[in-house]
């Protein structure tokens, strides 16, 4: 049962310079409940690609966009801004790198997630949103649903607030949710109890996940699937195992090599062009769809 | 607790500028070549006279002395007599200020209630033509003084168009009898209804031309704010949730953009208490700035500095004010401070 | 530089403001050639056309006592630029000089500085250069003095403020450690930093100065007739609205599009000096 499906997508972004490629022609899909990875260094494509996903990146005029994106079996491209704006927040949902600085700063944590709950049930009354949302921080282990509720995101910690993000995108259940770098800004331990946190929730709800990062240690832990983006192109794609177990894309070899074994944090030293990295995909294909 | 102490802090540093403003304007109305009792009484007037006066005004003590004399006297709530109207200036002043405060409060709602619109609209459409057309709007009010706008209000809506007067505050048929001096006000406690809006009517011309740089000011700082706020990660996660365009633009881009605008605002709300001068001049409005064009032109030492003086009081007046508003309206300096978290 | 040009010729407003700004430069300093009666820029009388509506003749119509307005109107842009340069030249290096001392040694000349900063600031501009001039005999020079006496305190507030941000940066403290002199770190290293801000302001500054000095001589207190100054010529004319409409119409038209075209290019010159850094 494939959820998303992407392909051959390009896009381009036509700047006072010139036309810009940035993705050219990357296929990629995800089944529902499962969790992929998209995995690369920063500049090689990845948030754009969730921001096409999302719908967000069509609304911008300087960028042209070709290739299929198909959501539930709908092609994007084919949906009017409205109805795609309808999808976000309700089918699909997204979180984002930095917790604290994602959260509106001059409204406590309470209303704003009542306008999130309001995306998924118009019109929900203030007594009924807060309850809700109480129930869905304590999903995320938030002890004091109620101070936190009362708080403004600069009165928490960065991990509280990645906590109460993660509750918001899943409150309306969406069927997908975009991660983009969960918790990079924050420090290594929180990152990895708020995820193993994430993934427990959206092993519950059924939800599939497109896990954006550059920190293959993250991937390995999270995802079914891993796709290796460099530079706009898909270049080694496979169940996570055999990607990690038998690297035999030149560039995946160099992202492997240069990732810190332990601490997973830092970017990684890679070289910044190599012939070798251009040389065409290689997809494993035991397992999972693809 | 803090907070009633940062603004009794603020409150001091202002009270000490405003003592340091005594001090300048004192200066500058002192070095006055020629003789000021000379020129109050004319050429016509005797030596004794000039003497009598010099001798009134302690023109003849150092200028220290001039200046701890006077102040004695502003604490005592006296700034001396008028060599204009011959009146005590405070008299003169508590009859001219109504006018221009009607005057000025009139245009600063114009500017917020225009302005800010303008600015959002252009922001939400950054690049297309409402942008465009919001820029040369805003950009052609801020490029012509206050009385250019006043003169070209008056020809064109009030002798050409003739849709509003063009002089005074209140036609002579009306009379009211003044409680507060803000004929908006008074014509309502005296229950006149067509008083008010005749009132309202002389009000509309002069508002505007004094208004029209602030509006332009506020539209273009209130669109670069927002653009500002529209890279924040917290407007994408906004878009990525789903909420409409126009929802955005209010909750996540208008209100946090709002702390920022709201300083300069108040810099161009108290702008005006300057360039209403310009204004009351062309629409032969009785307010203080009229007042104080003439004491000038008459070298009238007392009503000169007593009209500064109250000019810059609330200029620094109306800056407490907006620093008290920026903190309120901000979660973030209202919680640190108050130690409520 | 070519990326600045590429800009602006990307945009056509700050292209429409620096033609107009180049405009009104050229009339100013060929007002002698251009004007069609350059003698009417002083105090002469031609009776046979006075009052009289524009006409071929006579672009913007003639004054009460028969000087041809266009040409006025020439010569006051000349005495308006001449004094938004000299307010400039002084008000610019003495208020950045003292917004880098105020920033950089801090201490008690901060708090010295600032708080006289905080004087001037507080009186409403006009105001404060009304006061002056209303002291002051009415001449060109002291219309000059008392704006300049205005206007430094901007810069010192803008610089103090960019300085402030900077004076933590890396590169002060490194000049800091190999014993680089105050003043060597004041000039030549953070003021670089200063320049983009100080720059844009000059130009959105050149409008604003036009706006001031036609304010005071608006309210009589500026340049003295028979010298053409664009406010006094409004003040005169808006005295015969609505029949001899052009006295008016014709000197604030000329304010407006010499003060909007360095709007414009200020404007501009911001998003070009803000891109690139």
């Amino acid at each position: 049962m494939t959820l998303l499906s992407i392909r051959d997508l390009k896009l381009t972004f036509r700047l006072w310079s010139g036309p810009v490629e940035v993705l050219h022609g990357i296929s990629l899909a995800i089944g529902k409940g499962e969790r992929v990875a998209l995995v690369g260094e920063s500049g090689s494509g990845k948030s754009v690609t969730a921001r096409i996903i999302l719908g967000l990146l069509q609304e911008q005029r300087n960028a042209r966009i070709s290739g299929t994106v198909e959501f539930e079996g709908r092609d994007l491209a084919r949906l009017s801004a409205r109805e795609r704006m309808s999808m976000r927040g309700r089918a699909m949902s997204m979180i984002f790198q930095d917790p604290t600085s994602s959260l509106n700063p001059v409204y406590r944590i309470g209303p704003q997630f009542r306008e999130v709950l309001d995306r998924g049930s118009p019109g929900i009354s203030a007594a009924e949103a807060r309850a809700r949302a109480a129930q869905m921080l304590a999903e995320v282990s938030i002890r004091e649903p109620d101070r936190v509720l009362d708080s403004y995101p600069f009165q928490l910690s960065g991990g509280m607030n990645q906590r109460v993000m993660i509750a918001m995108a899943l409150a309306n259940r969406p069927a997908l949710l975009l991660a983009d770098e969960p918790g990079t800004a924050l420090d290594v331990t929180v990152q990895a109890q708020t995820l193993d946190l994430m993934r427990g929730l959206v092993a519950d709800h059924g939800t599939a996940v497109l896990f954006i990062s550059h920190n293959l240690g993250v991937v390995r832990e999270f995802a079914d699937r891993t796709y290796v983006i460099y530079r706009g192109r898909i270049v080694e794609s496979g169940p996570t195992a055999a990607v990690f177990g038998d690297p035999r894309h030149a560039y995946t070899r160099a992202l492997m090599a240069a990732q810190p074994r332990l601490t997973g944090g830092g970017l990684p030293d890679i070289p910044e062009r190599d012939p070798a990295f251009d040389a065409p995909a290689i997809h494993h294909a035991a397992g999972g769809a693809a | 607790m803090r907070v009633v102490w940062a603004f009794l802090r603020r409150t001091g540093t202002a009270l000490l500028v405003l003592f340091g403003v005594s001090i300048l304007i004192f200066v500058i109305a002192r070095v006055i070549p020629g003789d000021p009792a000379r020129v109050a009484l004319g050429p016509n007037a005797t030596a004794d006279q000039v003497a009598a006066l010099r001798l009134a005004l302690r023109l003849d003590d150092p200028v220290p002395l001039q200046y701890l004399h006077y102040m004695a006297g502003l604490v005592r709530g006296d700034l001396g007599i008028s060599l204009y109207t011959n009146r005590p200036v405070t008299t003169d002043i508590a009859q001219f200020l109504p006018a221009s405060l009607e005057l000025i409060f009139t245009a600063g709602l114009l500017m917020v209630a225009i302005g800010l619109p303008l600015g959002i609209i252009a922001a939400r459409f950054r690049g297309r033509w409402p942008d465009h057309v919001v820029r040369v709007v805003s950009l052609t009010g801020v490029s012509a003084p206050s009385f250019v706008w006043a003169v070209a209000f008056m020809l064109i809506f009030g002798y050409w168009l003739k849709w509003f007067p063009i002089s005074q505050r209140l036609h002579d048929s009306f009379q009211v009898a003044p409680v507060t001096g803000f004929l908006l006000i008074d014509t309502l406690l005296a229950g006149d209804g067509a008083a008010w809006r005749d009132a309202a009517r002389h009000l509309v011309l002069p508002a505007f031309a004094l208004a029209l740089a602030g509006i332009g000011q506020a539209a273009r700082l209130t669109r670069a704010n927002m653009i500002e706020t529209y890279d924040r990660p917290y407007i994408e996660m906004a878009r990525a949730f789903g909420f409409a365009p126009g929802r955005i633009a209010r909750r996540y881009a208008f209100r946090p953009s709002l702390i920022p605008s709201l300083t300069i605002i108040g810099l161009d709300f108290a702008a005006m208490l300057g360039s209403a001068f310009l204004v009351e001049q062309v629409f032969g409005w009785p307010g203080l700035s009229r007042y104080g064009v003439q004491v000038i032109l008459r070298k009238d030492l007392n009503a000169i500095v007593g009209t500064v003086l109250v000019i810059a009081a609330m200029f620094i007046l109306v800056n407490i004010i907006v620093d008290l508003l920026t903190v309120l309206f901000n979660p973030r300096i209202r919680l640190a401070k108050g130690g409520k978290a | 530089m070519r990326r600045a040009l590429h800009i602006l010729a990307a945009n056509p407003l700050t292209l429409t403001g620096a033609v107009l700004v180049l405009l009104v430069v050229l009339a100013a300093l060929l007002a002698d050639v251009v004007a069609p009666y350059p003698e009417h820029a002083g105090a002469v009388v031609d009776f046979l056309n006075f009052n009289k509506p524009p006409s071929a003749e006579h672009l913007f119509g003639t004054d009460l006592v028969g000087r041809d307005l266009f040409s006025r109107v020439l010569f006051a842009y000349r005495i308006s630029l001449l004094l938004g340069v000299v307010v400039l030249v002084i008000s610019v290096p003495v208020g950045v000089t003292l917004g880098l001392m105020a920033g950089y040694l801090g201490g008690r000349r901060e708090y010295v500085l600032m708080r006289i900063t905080d004087v001037f600031l507080s009186i409403p501009p006009l105001v404060l250069a009304m006061s002056i001039m209303g002291v002051l005999p009415p001449t060109l020079l002291n219309g000059m003095l008392a704006v300049t006496a205005m206007w430094w305190p901007w810069y010192t507030r803008l610089v103090y403020n960019i300085v402030r941000g900077e004076k933590v940066e890396g590169y002060v403290l490194a000049a800091e450690i190999i014993g680089a002199s105050k003043w060597h770190i004041m000039f030549r290293e953070i003021l670089p930093n200063c320049v983009p801000a100080v720059v844009t302001k000059i130009t959105l500054d050149f409008g604003f100065v036009i706006l001031i000095v036609s304010s005071l001589s608006f309210l009589g207190l500026g340049v003295q007739p028979p010298t053409p100054d664009l406010g006094s010529m409004v003040a005169e004319g808006a005295r015969y609205l609505p029949d001899s409409w052009w006295l008016a119409v014709f000197p604030g038209l000329a304010i407006l599009v010499a003060v909007f075209g360095f709007n414009l290019v200020g404007d501009g010159l911001r998003d070009i000096l803000g891109a690139e850094q």
